[in-house]
């Protein structure tokens, strides 16, 4: 059985969530992701990451109310903190290979 | 099965108005967003804060809530729905979008269709965890995938057990997720099946750290190949390599080896060997000898910078 890396149209992605391809397009302007494939909208292919940012921003509109502009940073802040999360895991995990007990 | 006290769960009193209501559930939220907040617990409390404004926002729900409550809240872990009751509000939009319970799909959701009425329903998609060696992620790997599905039938649930071999293409990456279509739980009436969704986990290795696609190994060196240089063999994930320390050689240096790191979308990644200098845990009286002749004959202060900088 032959497994693939999830891609998700932006077309799939607003069947799916229920909203009009213009709302993925404002999460695209305010750089919640980027589309792997396309040019258009209708075009428009995300990995699995950028599906999953989008799907974070719907469910942070629906369930908290924020307007996008507030999401848009929340959304910065938050890849951001899952990047120096990982980075600093690399790097303890690094400085134990290093360190003497 | 258990009533649900939306009120209790929200800390309100059945008479606090929508506005106040909203204060609560927004206070909660902000405390329990699984995006916010990292663990099954505050997920848990989240699903069940979000559940209880999921009703208590409408106003036929919550006229309906109010009625169920004094119906069966009583009796909070036996409740009865009253016979042939049904929502106003059923089928209506949800503003959250994660799993409802028992008593909400029981009393706002219209539960299972059965028999010859049934819609057609897609069956649910199946995520499991995948650990994967880093070697795997080299070549498309073929891995046995065992789990457990949810059968619904009858207007029950059984589950199935099943067992496949999945192919991961190669260059999978640490949290990546991986799509078997069709392998998910069957669907209901003729719907679709799900898809099984394999996300994976990167098995950390006893000598490499993962770095984005490049991998870091720490070489232990004796001070005499550092100050001397030396040919020294480090394993790789496709073998063994001799890796040149040049004379003069620091404790922390970095040497890239092309091409050794992992398989990726974009290329392959690198090999980083980390020089670390390892003093031998005992010395004879001979070797403590050239060690007190080194010190007396090598012209060397590490902290000499001290000098200038205190």
């Amino acid at each position: 059985m032959k497994g693939a890396w999830v891609r998700v149209s932006a077309m799939e992605f607003c069947e799916c969530e229920g909203v009009h391809h213009n709302v993925v397009v404002e999460l695209v302007e305010l750089n919640i992701a980027t589309p792997v494939e396309g040019e258009q909208v209708q075009d428009w292919v995300f990995d699995d990451a950028g599906a999953r940012w989008l799907r974070k921003a719907l469910r942070l509109q629906r369930e908290l109310e924020l307007d996008w502009i507030a999401i848009g940073m929340l959304i910065d802040l938050m890849r951001e903190r899952e990047q120096l999360r990982r980075e600093n895991a690399g790097l303890q995990r690094a400085l134990a290979r290093f360190l003497v007990d | 099965m258990e009533f649900k006290d939306y009120y209790q769960i929200l800390g309100v009193k059945p008479d606090t108005d929508t506005k106040d209501i909203k204060a609560a559930y927004r206070k909660l939220a902000r405390k329990y967003h699984p995006d916010l907040n990292a663990g099954d617990e505050a997920e848990e409390k989240f699903k069940e804060v979000a559940e209880a404004w999921e009703v208590l926002r409408d106003d036929t729900r919550r006229a309906e809530y109010d009625e169920l409550r004094r119906y069966g809240g009583r009796r909070p872990s036996d409740f009865e729905p009253p016979p042939g009751w049904r929502s106003a509000a059923e089928g209506e939009t949800h503003h959250f979008s994660g799993d409802f319970s028992e008593f909400f799909n029981s009393m706002f959701g219209g539960g299972f269709e059965q028999g010859s009425r049934a819609r057609p329903m897609r069956g649910q998609d199946v995520e499991i965890e995948m650990p994967v060696f880093l070697e795997e992620t080299l070549e498309d790997c073929s891995k046995p995938v065992s789990y457990r599905l949810p059968v619904y039938e009858r207007g029950g649930v059984r589950h199935m057990d099943k067992s496949l071999k999945v192919t991961i293409p190669a260059g999978t990456m640490d949290g990546e997720r991986i799509r078997v279509k069709g392998q998910g739980a069957p669907g209901m009436g003729d719907g679709t099946p799900g898809d099984l969704y394999l996300h994976i986990r990167l098995v950390p290795h006893p000598l490499f750290d993962v770095e984005g696609r490049n991998l870091t190994i720490t070489v232990p060196v004796t001070p005499w190949e550092a100050a001397l240089g030396a040919r020294v063999v480090v394993p790789t994930l496709s073998g063994r390599i001799n890796l040149t320390i040049a004379p003069g050689s620091q404790s922390g240096q970095r040497l890239r080896i092309r091409g050794k790191g992992l398989v990726g979308k974009l290329g392959t990644g690198d090999l980083y060997a980390i020089l670390k200098v390892v003093m031998p845990k005992n010395a004879s009286a001979e070797v403590q000898a050239l060690w007190r002749e080194l010190a007396e004959k090598a012209d060397f202060d590490p902290r000499a910078e001290w000098e200038d900088a205190s």
